[in-house]
């Protein structure tokens, strides 16, 4: 609607990852590069999923099915890739652990470890807000807006960064869940993630029916707040436990 | 926690160059998107003549066989008259015109500041109605030309304005070079990037011979290199040339660690030792500098005794790989001097940091000021596809200890990151997103 609008919109999806960045991220040169690389990794997985589904689309028929195809293998792929970078990840730690031991640095801490995830995770959701609302964002500069006709009580653009604020929550959040889960061996952490990210996007296609956008967004901030209040109970458990271990072993 | 762990610090030079090559492409894109947007009248009636269309002018109306056939021979002229550019710098460094070439890359960018970038500036000001009268524009101007000219090749100017006025001038270049028509742009890219693989691995490579000749002179190329330099001590004594660099991507923690912020130093040259260097555009040549000839795997034990007075590094993610990879022995290579016309890229892993050849950030920002003019979306591609292609040449550097070029990776990847977003990530993210629905 204009300029103002259009940075509003894009704070409104990537503010708190914004300011997450600055604090925490920026500090650390590393975690920017794993923010970066973890980005990319999702915008492959992305073309991948073009490429594949590009033969069939635009989707002529009105059914639900095809479209919950392509969320269910999207979410595959995603989460398969997830597992991949669990493995770089742990590959990484191990290179960065004898590196430390090399220069005689402490190895690498718990709280280490899992600001490694959570810049994982936050490139995951920066690059799905860009990808899916930032970049169609150049229109609201402009002086009109767009309303899509299965929601139309709010405009486009907000719709859209809203929508993307909850799923940049989830992929930050639940890339440390995972991780932990892997780490720890623990299944119910493990089977986390995925479970969330499909219902999320399972809950996206209830956007599909005029008017669903009302129910489809509140369930969608559900699981956000889910993926936040799970990711901060295992955090703490974590770190408690982690402390509690070593005044055990002084 | 208590002490800094190793993750404080790991990766801090890579994050020095990609921070400066950001900030270049976002302001390219920003200047491209606002004042040389395509779709207005003004921008398509305008374009402009340069070295890299001498032959062909593309005009919209042309067939797509034509295009092409244009855009090659186009692509052919301007590989030409670099590589001649290229052994012309090489022969006046062999004869030791090395005054010249300073003077020379000065007036170059004099020029610049003040013919390409008074237009750039005058169209800033045309297309935001700013209030600006004549008298105070050039006062401004004059004055911006003058530090940027002096900045370019002086001791005593603070780091800061150096780099500056290095990513102000790729970024001025690289907005005139976007104004390339597109298959035209898209083909010279290509073949800028094959051309400085040429020229810096073959072996009869212009960039190649520059690369020895000043290693074994023992000089710095004069040339114009973004520099980012890790907080250090002004010894410049330990710019000593032969046991000057050490690759400090084997050195991961810098002793005075708690000054983690990359600050700039003027590197470059006591007098005698003529550097200029000056790239406009081109090439670009990897070099990491180091000298190190022991071959162990402890690479910070080493530097530190060595080191002495010398600068700490701060560290970086390739001492990951390069820990746990090799340690051949390394030559002496220095940085390779960059022609005119060329940008060399040079990676250079000295103590004081990496340094990086302007011609990479004038491509780099023309691949991604050429992708602004489609959409965003390719854009964020290009961009990613292009910093992940310098991690992936700094990785290299890293583990091959040799000149390197740098726009090849970057460049393929980024070309085929476009293409690829273009023809298919973009249907289908915009056909999801509209209907809102998302993953």
């Amino acid at each position: 609607m204009t300029v103002a609008a259009g940075i509003g919109y894009a704070l409104l999806a990537l503010g708190p990852s914004l300011s997450l960045f600055v604090a925490v991220i920026s500090r650390k040169p590393f975690l920017t590069l794993t923010l970066l690389s973890s980005t990319l990794v999702w915008l492959m997985s992305l073309i991948a999923l073009s490429a594949v589904w590009r033969a069939f689309l635009p989707f002529k028929t009105a059914t639900w099915w095809p479209y919950s195809l392509l969320i269910l293998t999207s979410v595959a792929l995603q989460e398969a890739l997830r597992l991949f970078l669990w493995r770089v990840n742990k590959r990484m730690e191990e290179m960065l652990d004898a590196y430390a031991d090399r220069v005689s640095k402490p190895r690498l801490y718990i709280t280490d470890k899992m600001q490694i995830a959570l810049a994982g995770g936050m490139g995951h959701g920066v690059a799905h807000a860009v990808f899916f609302c930032i970049s169609l964002l150049t229109p609201a500069f402009g002086p009109a807006t767009y309303y899509v006709e299965k929601c139309s009580k709010i405009p486009f653009f907000l719709v859209s960064a809203i929508m993307a604020l909850a799923f940049v929550t989830i992929h930050t959040f639940s890339m440390v869940i995972a991780f932990n889960g892997y780490s720890e061996g623990n299944k119910k952490d493990q089977y986390f993630a995925p479970v969330v990210h499909l219902a999320a996007g399972l809950f996206t296609l209830a956007n599909l029916v005029s008017g669903g956008c009302v129910v489809g967004i509140p369930l969608l901030y559900v699981m956000a707040i889910v993926t936040l209040v799970h990711c901060g109970n295992t955090v703490w458990r974590r770190l408690t436990d982690n402390r509690s271990m070593e005044t055990n072993l002084q | 926690m208590e002490s800094g762990s190793v993750l404080e610090t790991i990766g801090q030079e890579i994050i020095g160059v990609m921070a400066p090559v950001s900030v270049c492409m976002l302001l390219v894109v920003l200047l491209v998107y606002t004042v040389y947007n395509p779709s207005s009248a003004a921008a398509s009636a305008t374009t402009i003549r340069t070295a890299a269309n001498l032959v062909y002018m593309e005009s919209p109306t042309d067939s797509t066989v034509q295009k092409l056939e244009g855009a090659i021979l186009n692509a052919v002229v301007f590989v030409v008259i670099i590589t001649l550019v290229t052994f012309l710098l090489v022969l006046l460094y062999y004869y030791r015109f090395n005054n010249f070439l300073i003077y020379y890359t000065r007036f170059s960018v004099f020029m610049i500041f003040s013919a390409m970038g008074s237009s750039i500036l005058i169209s800033i000001v045309q297309r935001f109605n700013i209030p600006i009268d004549a008298a105070t524009f050039y006062i401004l101007l004059f004055n911006f030309t003058i530090l940027g000219t002096i900045s370019v090749f002086s001791d005593g100017i603070p780091i800061i304005v150096k780099q500056s006025t290095m990513v102000v001038l790729g970024i001025i270049v690289a907005a005139w070079f976007s104004r390339l028509p597109e298959w035209t742009t898209w083909i010279v890219l290509v073949a800028l990037a094959l051309y400085d693989l040429a020229a810096v691995l073959a072996p009869g490579g212009p960039l190649k011979l520059l690369v020895e000749l000043a290693s074994t002179r023992d000089e710095e190329l004069p040339a114009l290199v973004y520099e980012c330099r890790p907080n250090v001590g002004r010894n410049s004594g330990a710019r000593v040339s032969n046991s000057g660099f050490f690759v400090a991507a084997g050195v991961g923690m810098s002793s005075d660690s708690h000054n983690g912020s990359v600050e700039l130093q003027d590197l470059l040259r006591n007098g005698d030792r003529g550097t200029a260097m000056e790239i406009l555009q081109g090439e670009d040549l990897v070099i990491p500098i180091d000298e190190d000839d022991r071959t162990s795997g402890g690479e910070i034990e080493e530097v530190r005794e060595e080191a002495g007075e010398m600068v700490p590094l701060m560290g970086d993610g390739d001492s990951i790989e390069r820990g746990s990879g090799n340690s051949g022995r390394v030559d002496n290579s220095r940085l390779s001097r960059r022609s005119e016309r060329e940008g060399i890229e040079m990676e250079d892993f000295n103590p004081r940091g990496i340094k990086l050849g302007m011609g990479d950030f004038i491509f780099y920002s023309v691949l991604v000021g050429r992708a602004a003019m489609y959409d965003l979306m390719t854009v964020y591609a290009c961009y990613l596809a292009i910093i992940s292609g310098l991690g992936c040449t700094l990785i290299l550097l890293a583990v091959c200890r040799q000149a390197l070029p740098a726009l090849p990776i970057s460049i393929t990847l980024g070309v085929i990151f476009y293409f690829l977003t273009r023809l298919f990530m973009e249907p289908f993210v915009v056909g999801a997103s509209t209907n809102l629905m998302m993953f």
